[in-house]
């Protein structure tokens, strides 16, 4: 992928860039309101992060307005100290795509942009998905591994359909609270690990090869490869 | 003395003393007119009987009929005075004609010299009797007591109202600044940094009291928010310490020992857990301060209280049946309110969370949206654990405060007082009530949009 990060933050911007590198995508950097819009109208990115506060007289939200204006659907996740769920809310009415605050764990970052990206590659909501021998389709709400069909909840179900759009991707906790639960909060137990258990037990115990993986640190992934 | 009291107290004298003026002055003018009235009708009567006898029998036999009547006065308070055409007097009872009356008939109001009694208002009238004048009159000497007594009691009237007026304005003061002075010392003693003091209230219900009530009143309340706010910055210290501590030690005897790269990244994941917690506390309160600065009103949407139940106790059920624990929920239909989902779904999932840390393996943990009449809802969550002492009840909501049944358990201390805060900004409250076993928190919402389809419980 090829990223952009507009933040004035020096460390944060050299922590999120060298991470970025390391995970084998391309990340330019902009430090400032007026760098962040030029780069970000003149050169194609697949995704953009955006911080708000920003020094000079544009912040981030400003420059998201102009680039919708301006027609560029470029995916933008902003990222914040603003914390609060009606900045949050700001946030994603201005035009950004995913909100962030700040401090984060690059994981979540990282998964978060794998998620904008994909969405941006917009596959089509009612085209089965398949992950190997895990079969789901949207349409019919039935899912199968191999030629057996796999009974699910219908929240079991979102949470696997999720997570199959995802395939290949890290996904969080988080994101799954967010977008599976609409939970725009942390409880304080591991609810979502014991979820995934109980799905991972309707769809993996009986298979010799395991498609749901917890991905140590970070969050859980579905995928057919090694 | 600018005193409030004082320019009320002159105002209403001032007022006062208008008022009697107004009443005066009109029946003192209708008194002199109609007095006047009489005086001339008596007047004119007496001329006409002199001009009657001046007709009958001359000037000669009208100069006998008024000495006669000169010599006859007893009183003395008639005047009589014939002249000839060149003024010399031909009778009566005074010796010239005076000065300030014109020598044309007509009435006449005028001051008489009498002998040594000096001046003397006089009412007279002046008749043409051919070549000769003629005067008539009286004294007004008998209307002058009461005139005096009219004149002398306004101005003790208007006397006794104004040193009313200024005593009552001057005690008011007093009375008032006594009062004001307790007041200010109250303040004065509160800006110091003493918020215990309160201001002096009576049992009557005046204005001062009433004020000094509400002043009460909020002096509580800003007792309590200062208390919390207290409490709460020593909690932070406290509960923020011990992360930063914990985590500053981690990394300092990293530097110093630096172990093999194995163990060091162990630690530093330990490092990261630490520092999560810290964000974890962070986020608490500040969520706490945006629901306490009712700011959150914003996201308030219509929602179904029973569907929000329904949802928590899907999420929380793999959670529970790992515990065996049984999570039931008792739906009785929709429950349609308005409110924050988020934050609603949050004080729901701590209650939960809370019950599941509590309740013993192989419990039980029941939901139930009830209806309580017309106009709100009650969300209760309770769990078969062992219930907080009654003493703790009060306190379990404090923010921070941990039970000590809480020691060694995840969590911070904040999750009822969340739940209380959104409570409070959806208008409600939340009560705890042991049920033995287990503890019941409910919290009660006011439901300010009753939709006709939702279902009213028998």
């Amino acid at each position: 992928m090829k990223i952009l990060l507009v933040e004035d933050n020096q460390r944060v911007s050299q922590f999120v860039i060298k991470g970025l590198q390391e995970s084998g995508h391309t990340a330019d950097h902009a430090g400032n309101g007026r760098d962040g819009m030029f780069l970000a109208a003149s050169e194609p990115y697949d995704v953009i992060i955006m911080d708000r506060m920003l020094p000079g007289d544009i912040d981030g939200l400003a420059i998201i307005e102009v680039l919708r204006k301006a027609g560029k659907r470029t995916p933008i996740l902003i990222l914040s100290a603003l914390a609060e769920v009606d900045d949050r809310i700001r946030g994603l009415r201005s035009g950004g795509d995913d909100y962030l605050t700040k401090p984060f764990a690059f994981g979540e970052l990282l998964a978060r942009l794998d998620a904008l990206h994909r969405r941006a590659q917009a596959i089509n909501p009612e085209t089965p998905l398949i992950v190997g021998d895990l079969a789901l389709d949207p349409l019919t709400r039935k899912v199968t591994r191999g030629t057996r069909p796999i009974a699910l909840q219908p929240r079991e179900f979102k949470l696997l359909e999720y997570l199959m759009r995802h395939a290949g991707q890290v996904v969080t906790r988080t994101m799954l609270l967010e977008n599976v639960w609409d939970y725009h909060f942390d409880p304080q137990t591991n609810v979502v690990d014991v979820h995934i258990s109980k799905l991972r037990q309707k769809i993996d115990a009986e298979f010799e090869r395991p498609l749901l993986r917890t991905v140590r640190n970070a969050g859980y992934m579905v995928t057919a490869g090694e | 003395m600018r005193s409030s009291a004082v320019s009320l107290a002159l105002g209403y004298t001032a007022l006062g003393i208008t008022a009697l003026v107004l009443f005066a002055a009109p029946l003192w003018y209708a008194w002199q007119v109609t007095i006047r009235e009489g005086r001339v009708e008596i007047l004119q009567a007496d001329a006409q009987r002199l001009t009657d006898v001046f007709r009958r029998e001359g000037a000669v036999g009208l100069k006998s009929f008024i000495d006669v009547r000169v010599g006859m006065q007893i009183a003395g308070e008639r005047i009589l005075l014939l002249t000839d055409a060149s003024m010399l007097p031909l009778a009566g009872n005074l010796s010239k004609w005076p000065t300030t009356v014109p020598i044309s008939p007509g009435n006449y109001s005028i001051q008489v010299e009498v002998g040594n009694h000096g001046a003397q208002p006089a009412l007279v009238h002046v008749a043409k009797l051919g070549d000769d004048n003629l005067l008539v009159g009286r004294y007004n000497t008998i209307f002058a007591p009461l005139q005096s007594r009219f004149w002398y009691g306004l101005t003790a009237a208007i006397a006794v109202l104004s040193i009313a007026g200024l005593l009552v304005g001057l005690i008011t003061r007093r009375a008032l600044m006594s009062r004001i002075n307790s007041i200010q010392q109250t303040v004065s003693a509160i800006v110091h940094g003493d918020l215990k003091h309160r201001l002096p209230t009576h049992l009557n219900d005046d204005e001062l009291n009433t004020l000094a009530r509400t002043i009460n009143g909020m002096l509580e309340q800003i007792e309590l928010l200062v208390h919390g706010v207290r409490n709460v910055s020593n909690s932070i210290a406290h509960d923020l310490r011990t992360p930063l501590a914990e985590l500053r030690s981690r990394l300092e005897e990293l530097a110093l020992i630096r172990p093999p790269p194995e163990q060091t990244y162990a630690e530093i994941d330990g490092a990261v857990a630490d520092v999560d917690r810290v964000i974890r506390i962070f986020d608490a309160l500040l969520r706490l301060a945006e629901i306490d600065a009712g700011m959150r009103r914003s996201g308030f949407v219509a929602l179904d209280i029973a569907d929000l139940v329904a949802n928590a106790v899907e999420f929380y059920a793999p959670a529970a049946e790992l515990r065996n624990i049984n999570l039931v929920f008792r739906a009785q239909g929709a429950v349609s309110a308005s409110g924050d989902p988020v934050l609603l779904a949050q004080a729901l999932s701590n209650l939960i969370d809370n019950a599941l840390k509590y309740a013993p393996a192989n419990g039980r943990i029941e939901l139930a949206v009830l209806r309580r009449g017309e106009a709100t809802a009650e969300v209760s969550v309770a769990d078969n654990g062992p219930g907080i002492a009654d003493s703790e009840k009060s306190k379990v909501v404090e923010r921070f405060y941990r039970g000590d049944a809480s020691r060694g358990t995840p969590g911070v201390g904040l999750g009822l007082s969340l739940v209380q805060a959104v409570a409070k900004l959806h208008g409600g409250s939340l009560s705890l009530s042991n049920q033995n076993p287990g503890l019941r928190v409910a919290f009660v919402i006011p439901l300010d949009a009753p939709s006709a389809t939702a279902l009213t419980t028998p």
